[in-house]
């Protein structure tokens, strides 16, 4: 039983007015802290510190062409992703390559591959090593049956890369790109040349973090 | 050896201090707990390792469910006031719906309401008009598809908002 004590009652001066005190009195304060705990420990349960966490992307807004920047087409590496987590990637102008974009373990919440990381490393020394500087750019093409997670998760890895990747792009999945994919599933076939324009890819995605 | 220990008869044990810290902590937590707004359907987040919070004020919400519902919803009711009075009003009165008062007090009370694909531009045109701080987010659940992020990320863009967040779950992993 808890019983809250009551603090000692002073002792009544001498001389002074002689106020009548209830020595001793005591209340049974049980219930109260009773509830008390109770709420306590409701509260402490229900609490959330975790505030939702955002991550910020930066679109070009519309009708503004000073957005357009030129870009070497071997610095431009896109990657694209199709339904069921299916990734391709490939620089510039080259055909395709199939990259496992999650770990194939059956976890419910998949990683992002090694792989994926890896590609992403290699390509992006390489083009430092060649060009002297960090001009890598991505593009990243989704498919509209792809996953909203895809779009996270990679976004989520440019900025943990090491230095974060500051220069990529969310272009739209063209039919155009779905034929060279399957072109390059059929069997490996060069895609057919394609007119040498130089590649205007809007740099979209000056994202802070 | 004393076989029978002797029984503290009467004990008593100061629970002051003790009362007084779980009060202390009850005042604590009953002070800072928010409580969450009733969600219009359950979202699971995508987990990132994103650090910056969202702020509290000031946000135009679409909510993206997991089978490519549209919710939108914004924290001020002048906000919200205006958004019925440019679109849902007109509607109800073509319809010649007679409770407009009633729907509108509804209206103002609600946290996020269902949006078609339709209304959506008209929607976040009306709110910035009533309140052109506002920042647009985006919360979609992690099965959502792609096509409908995008088309909400193209109404950002159309409506002269390049900027925008997108709200992940936290992801205490290694970061290689």
């Amino acid at each position: 039983m808890a019983a809250v004590g009551s603090p000692e009652p002073r002792q009544p001066k001498k001389g002074g007015k002689k106020v009548r005190r209830r020595l001793g009195f005591r209340l049974d304060m049980t219930p109260m802290v009773d509830v008390a705990f109770l709420l306590l420990t409701f509260f402490m349960l229900t609490t959330t510190f975790s505030k939702p966490k955002t991550m910020e992307i930066n679109l070009p807004a519309e009708r503004n062409d000073q957005t357009q920047v030129e870009v070497p087409e071997s610095n431009v590496l896109t990657v694209r992703i199709m339904e069921g987590d299916k990734a391709y990637w490939n620089i510039g102008f080259k055909p395709p390559e199939p990259i496992e974009l999650y770990e194939s373990e059956g976890d419910a919440r998949p990683t992002v591959s090694k792989a994926f990381r890896k590609m992403l490393r290699e390509n992006r020394d390489r083009i430092r090593q060649e060009v002297g500087e960090d001009v890598m750019v991505l593009v990243l093409k989704l498919d509209k049956k792809a996953r909203y997670q895809n779009l996270v998760d990679i976004i989520d890895e440019l900025n943990i890369a090491n230095p974060p990747i500051k220069r990529f792009s969310i272009a739209d999945f063209t039919e155009a790109d779905r034929e060279e994919i399957t072109q390059m599933l059929a069997g490996g076939a060069q895609p057919e040349p394609q007119p040498k324009e130089t590649k205007k890819e809007k740099k979209k995605g000056a994202k802070k973090r | 050896m004393p076989k029978v220990k002797s029984k503290r008869v009467g004990y008593n044990l100061d629970m002051t201090p003790m009362v007084d810290v779980a009060f202390l902590l009850l005042t604590f937590f009953m002070l800072t707990t928010q409580f969450r707004p009733p969600e219009p359907t359950p979202i699971d987040l995508p987990s990132s390792n994103a650090t910056v919070p969202l702020p509290d004020t000031d946000i135009l919400m679409v909510q993206i469910g997991k089978n490519d519902e549209l919710f939108l919803g914004v924290d001020a009711q002048p906000v919200r006031e205006r958004i019925f009075k440019s679109t849902i009003q007109k509607q109800l009165e073509e319809s010649g719906y007679p409770a407009i008062e009633d729907s509108l007090r509804k209206f103002k009370l609600s946290d996020a309401f269902p949006v078609t694909k339709n209304n959506l531009e008209k929607m976040i045109i009306a709110a910035r008009f009533a309140d052109p701080k506002l920042r647009p987010v985006i919360k979609a659940d992690n099965n959502s598809s792609y096509e409908m992020v995008d088309f909400v990320m193209k109404t950002f863009k159309r409506t002269n908002m390049p900027t925008f967040n997108l709200i992940t779950g936290f992801e205490g992993g290694s970061t290689d």
